[in-house]
């Protein structure tokens, strides 16, 4: 492992103690702002302004816990990297679906479902790639962003919710501007904490309009400075018609783990090739106890949060000692009851322009990873058509009132609709996708330009990876670059490609001796002195670049069969 | 211009009368599949089956005469291009309001308007462009497929009509949608090209076999005649000015995209485009917006030039005018026979919520890549993010905006003015502070190729420039101050000015030295090989090719080089 | 492929751009074996432009470097990245030729 030149502090160093206190900080001021959808939930559960107060404290010791859980390798748990634990609007929709039909027992009961079935999968997540391409997991954050935001603001602004006033408007505008100008105009510690600042003037707004009532400034004035939360009230219950929607928030939660730790393992190593599968199973372990762990304790599902380790990133601190100031200041910051009953008073008008601050890069950053592959007529369907089902479960609520019984947990969040349109279509429409090419190359001098193509195009219509698809084009153009200098073949080479998803396999045969593929490599006296040298070169290259590499000769006719993980 | 290798029939070549028939029927094919859209409206509006065929009819007359106007290749009107009209998605939303609030009187006089409206953003076009940049235009693309989809879900299932739908309505839902997908998916040529109509064909089969038209239906469509002359008796004209700003939001949609299209098709009529051409985009949105006061006038509804049109054209490599003559030919008989326009009438609920689903998939993510075109940082990200969520929030959760004041209603009325108006808005208030000059002073004994690389990067995604010019901007940035230092020996430091204004980048380096040679011909490479003043030549004859244009100035000492690159 | 030789002070900078297979490293063979004729020599082979490289290519690398080792001459690679790079490593090649980062750096190396 190389340290990139732009990162300050590794994951093994240790910057010093002022450093890792004041990042440390940072952190948890970025995070911070996604209390408001734990916040947004127990509101919309009628739960009491104390007791949000004491679930607010819950929620933060948990963070604190899940970030030491990832940093820590407990056991198989953990990544090891400094990529801090937050609330996630993942998770949002399901949880407002839950505490509607039952309350906050509902809700622990189905987070701790959410989290040990995170755990469950984190082993098959490598299985669970061909299901979630791009464009679905794409869409499926698009759509996240789009339910959650859509679900908080019916949540706040409802048909059983007060009427929104005109002072409402101006403080959550007010907010919202201010969160929006620090980010694009402010430079440096302004616009990292943008969405801090911007909740602290939309406060300090509404008590000057008046809209923190008495009775909220009694509940923080009665909070205690320290103390612990309360843990009696928990009770946990279990639904049936929400495991759809918590599975794929936990499906979702693992994809984007993946994510944020494959950026930690690159962030950390100049010469990082491809994702180390065990850290990030041991990643997404961790993400997924976080989460049951929260449904224990009373608090919302958690997830690795991508804009800290964004941070971390730009501001090259990736130490692990500052993953461990975060889960101190977080353990400690539950511990102070008054600062949550603060939190949990939040002016409606606060709560909603925060909501619409998160979710608005959450949407945009779907909208990039859909984009990021080159959409065909296929992937326009699969994301068009899951789009506009999602749209339609949105603004015709009535809709899943129509569908059968057994249907209606399926129809009746966006989230949980679009995704499993866009999962079917996507399976669908891999029927027909020919799964083998073949090509033939006549004489030599190769054209190379010919073969890349060759794997680039039938890599792309299977929607290969880059990687595998570079280190098979590398193999075709090497091989039949050897083949045809030194084995005179008779006739043409004939290469074929197949792919299953799992396995690329690149067959290339012709009519001559077959190729040497050496175990060892030629000593570099061998390469020199001769020509037969640097053909075992080749050999040896083209085995070890191969996941896999089979030779065989029969009746004059000499196949080598390359074989790479997919 | 030089017609690229693709091309069979450039817009100027003469195809054979065989070739130019056929690509005039194929191309009234796949128009005829957005009839749907005046059929809807009409029937919002409570028309008789008459009426309906009527206003297809001269829908019809429409186009062809859109098709016309815009293949003019002189004067203020027409792009002289293959691009013609198609009745639009666009103008679907505000038109079912209409029809809904004032009947079709309303729907025609508020099309006369919005025509008229794009006229005259037609003019001034070229000063309206850095208020629309692609992520604006795709935004309003995004929310037009949206809406287009909601109508299609409630088309399709039947929200709002007498009777629910039943098992057979669904099936033929599945049926036609099934078709169009499958055959848009797994096959090729001709049938994939005209998967909706097939589609839709395919649907009133099934609708016929399972019953679902009536006895009433069959003596409809038998009763009319055969042939017949297109009437007026539905026409009448009337405004409400509360449907200004919805139909004034259309328009600015129809402009976008009748821009767009239009440019389109210069670069597929020319091989070496470099940059748009004006004079025929602004022909082509007055011909586009002309088409649509034609229609109001006389009974049909918007329209807008139509992008699968285009993309047909291009896929067949006929770009021929001649074919824009074949498209409104055919389109003119067709106009004679008012079976068609009832065979419309009649379209069951299935078979068009079915196409419109299927049309919007394709609006809206054709919509997020433009949005996603260009590199998005935070303020682009704003700009279509919140203005997403605002005008979605419109559509699911209408009650939260009814405590706004009186005078703010008609521009939260609907989703496409609100998103449109917001992303505007926005747009023109982050470009403050977007500062459109950046310099950078490089000290010639420190050349840090990564910093001055990070530098154009940097400025490059602040301004939304598009990839592409940035990297051979950084290329010449690079090229230039390291030939400079290794040979003009430099006094001082070297000074680096970018500046951009959404069409054009300058960069202006410049230092107190001899200035440098921009040769027009490459030197030999045994010259480069010879002399570094040979490989100084030819880093000097690279720096002018790049570049779209180059200017070196020595005034008193000290030399300015001037890279221009057209954005 | 494409060859730019330039003197940068002392130093001969030969920079790849393209590919390196049987047809093409014969040309920079020759390059190679021409900077490399005199005796104590400096050259940088700039690789940050190359797309792809075979076995006859490593050949001629290995060959130079050998020249180089006899005549008392430098020979340096630089900007091997990315494919170029996890090529290299796969041949078991990084630790047999000088190889540093950027193009300047491989100038004060060679010196």
């Amino acid at each position: 492992m190389r340290r990139p030149a732009n990162i300050v502090y590794g994951l093994e160093d240790s910057p010093p103690p002022h450093v890792t206190l004041f990042n440390g900080v940072q952190y948890v001021g970025l995070i911070a702002i996604n209390l408001v959808y734990a916040l947004l939930v127990f509101r919309l559960a009628g739960t009491p302004v104390q007791l949000v107060g004491s679930l607010l404290a819950i929620g933060m010791l948990v963070l604190g816990v899940g970030t030491f859980l990832q940093v820590l390798r407990l056991g198989p748990v953990g990544s090891g990297y400094m990529c801090p634990a937050t609330f996630t609007a993942t998770y949002l929709g399901p949880s407002l679906l839950a505490v509607q039909v039952g309350g906050l027992p509902l809700l622990f009961g189905m987070t701790v479902f959410a989290g040990l079935l995170e755990v469950g999968l984190a082993p098959l997540l490598n299985r669970l790639r061909s299901i979630f391409p791009p464009e679905v997991s794409g869409l499926v954050i698009f759509v996240i962003g789009l339910s959650g935001g859509i679900a908080g603001l019916r949540a706040m602004l409802g048909e059983k919710a007060l009427p929104v006033s005109v002072e409402e408007w101006w403080v959550a505008g007010l907010t919202l501007a201010t969160m929006v100008a620090l980010n694009v105009w402010g430079k440096g510690m302004a616009r990292m904490l943008c969405a801090l600042i911007g909740l602290l003037i939309g406060y300090v707004a509404a008590g000057f309009t008046g809209m923190i009532g008495g009775r909220n400034i009694a509940t923080v004035e009665e909070a205690a400075w320290i103390g612990l939360p309360a843990f009696g009230h928990l009770s946990w219950s279990f639904d049936v018609s929400l495991v759809v929607p918590f599975a794929i928030a936990s499906i979702a939660a693992a994809m984007k783990a993946v994510g944020t730790i494959t950026v930690c393992q690159r962030m950390n190593d100049a010469d990082w090739v491809r994702p180390d599968m065990r850290s990030i199973t041991r990643g997404v372990l961790a993400d997924g106890a976080s989460t049951a762990l929260a449904g224990m304790a009373g608090a919302l599902g958690t997830n690795t949060s991508t804009p800290a380790v964004g941070l971390a990133a730009a501001t090259g601190v990736a130490s692990r000692k500052v993953a461990y100031a975060v889960g101190a200041i977080f353990l400690l910051l539950g511990l102070f009851p008054k600062l949550t009953a603060l939190l949990a008073v939040m002016p409606r008008p606060v709560v909603v322009a925060s909501l619409l601050f998160a979710v608005t890069f959450i949407m945009i950053n779907g909208l990039q990873v859909m984009s990021s592959r080159m959409l065909d007529a296929r992937r326009t369907l699969v994301v068009g058509l899951a789009i506009v089902a999602g749209t339609a479960v949105e603004v015709f609520p009535t809709l899943s009132a129509t569908a059968p019984e057994a249907a209606r947990p399926l129809i009746g969040s966006s989230l949980v609709f679009s995704t499993l349109i866009a999962l079917l279509l996507n399976l669908l429409f891999r029927i027909g996708v020919k799964q083998t090419a073949t090509l033939k190359v006549e004489s030599a001098p190769v054209d190379a330009e010919k073969l890349e193509q060759f794997m680039e195009t039938h890599g792309a219509t299977w929607g290969a990876r880059r990687d595998v698809i570079d280190r098979a084009t590398f193999n075709l153009a090497q091989s039949i670059e050897v083949i045809l200098d030194s084995c005179e073949p008779q006739g043409p080479v004939e290469v074929m490609a197949t792919f299953d998803e799992f396995n690329l396999d690149v067959r290339v045969s012709y009519i001559g001796p077959p190729l040497d593929l050496p175990d060892k490599r030629p000593s570099n006296e061998e390469i020199m002195e001769s020509e037969e040298g640097q053909r075992r070169l080749a050999g040896f290259m083209l085995r070890r670049y191969a996941d896999r590499v089979a030779a065989t000769h029969k009746a004059g006719r000499s196949t080598i069969l390359f074989h790479f993980d997919h | 211009m030089r017609k690229p290798a693709n091309i069979v029939y450039g817009v100027e070549d003469l195809p054979p009368l065989g070739v130019t028939a056929l690509s005039g029927v194929q191309h009234v094919g796949l128009m005829s599949i957005n009839l749907i859209y005046p059929v809807l409206i009409a029937r919002e509006a409570g028309s008789s089956p008459e009426a309906v065929a009527q206003i297809v009819s001269l829908s019809m007359i429409v186009l062809a005469l859109g098709a016309i106007l815009q293949a003019l290749s002189r004067g203020p009107i027409g792009s002289g291009f293959l691009c013609q009209p198609v009745p639009t998605a666009a103008y679907l939303v505000p038109s079912l309001l209409a029809a809904r609030e004032g009947g079709l009187a309303l729907v025609f006089g508020m099309t006369i308007a919005a025509g008229l409206f794009e006229v005259v953003l037609a003019r001034g076009l070229r000063y309206l462009r850095p208020w629309f940049p692609p992520e604006i235009a795709g935004l309003v693309i995004v929310v037009i497929g949206m809406t287009t989809g909601a109508v299609g879900v409630r088309t399709l299932l039947g929200i709002g009509a007498s009777a629910p739908p039943g098992t057979t309505h669904a099936v033929i839902a599945v049926v036609t949608l099934g078709t169009m997908v499958a055959l848009n998916v797994w096959t090729k040529g001709a049938l994939r090209l005209f998967c909706v109509l097939l589609g839709m064909t395919i649907g009133y089969m099934a609708t016929a076999m399972l019953g679902g038209f009536t006895a009433a239906d069959a003596a409809t469509i038998s009763a009319g005649p055969f042939l017949g002359l297109p009437g007026f008796e539905h026409v009448s004209w009337s405004f409400s000015s509360e449907l200004v700003i919805p139909f004034a939001a259309a328009a600015v949609a129809a402009t976008l995209k009748a821009a767009g299209n239009v440019t389109t098709c210069q670069k597929l009529n020319d091989a070496d485009w470099k940059r748009a051409d004006m004079r025929s985009i602004s022909g082509g949105v007055v011909a586009d917006g002309l088409a649509t006061v034609a229609a109001g006038v006389i009974g049909a509804t918007g329209v807008n030039s139509a992008t699968m049109n285009v993309g047909l054209a291009n896929a067949t490599g006929v770009l021929s005018r001649r074919v824009a003559y074949a498209v409104a030919g055919t389109l003119a008989v067709l106009a004679f026979f008012p079976k068609l326009g009832v065979a419309l009438y009649l379209m069951p609920p299935a078979v068009a919520g079915a196409a419109l689903l299927f049309a919007a998939s394709f609006i809206i993510v054709n919509g997020f890549e433009i949005m996603t075109s260009r590199l998005l940082d935070a303020r682009k990200t704003f700009v279509i993010g919140l203005s997403f969520i605002g005008a979605l929030a419109i559509d699911f959760y209408p009650a939260a905006f009814r405590g706004l004041p009186i005078w703010t209603q008609s521009f939260v009325g609907s989703s496409l003015v609100l998103g449109t108006l917001s992303a505007l808005l926005l747009n023109m208030l982050f470009r403050f502070g977007v500062r459109t000059t950046r310099s950078l002073v490089v000290e010639p004994g420190k050349v840090d190729a990564v910093a001055i690389e990070g530098f154009m990067e940097a400025q490059g995604a602040a301004w939304g420039a598009r990839r592409d010019v940035i990297d051979r901007a950084s290329f010449n940035l690079t090229q230039s101050i390291e030939t400079i230092v290794d040979g003009c020996a430099p006094e001082g430091p070297l000074e680096i000015a970018a500046t951009f204004d959404e069409f054009n980048l300058d960069l202006r380096v410049s230092y107190v030295g001899p200035p440098l040679e921009l040769p027009d011909k490459r030197p030999s490479n045994e010259e480069i090989m010879a002399s570094e003043e040979g490989q100084r030549r030819l880093a000097g004859f690279m720096l002018r090719r790049y570049a779209d244009r180059v200017a070196a100035t020595h005034k008193a000492g000290r030399s300015t080089i001037l890279f221009h690159f057209v954005h | 492929m494409d060859l730019l030789e330039e003197k940068v002070g002392g130093v001969t900078v030969v920079a790849v751009k393209g590919r390196i297979d049987s047809t093409t490293a014969p040309a920079l063979g020759e390059r190679l074996t021409a900077s490399l004729a005199a005796p104590k020599v400096h050259v940088v082979l700039d690789l940050s432009r190359l797309e792809y490289i075979s076995s006859a290519g490593f050949r001629i690398l290995l060959l130079a470097a050998k020249r180089a080792d006899e005549t008392g001459s430098r020979f340096v690679l630089c900007g091997v990245s990315g494919k170029v790079r996890q090529l290299f490593d796969l041949g078991g090649f990084l630790d047999l030729f000088t190889i540093v980062g950027s193009r300047e750096e491989g100038i004060a190396a060679a010196q």
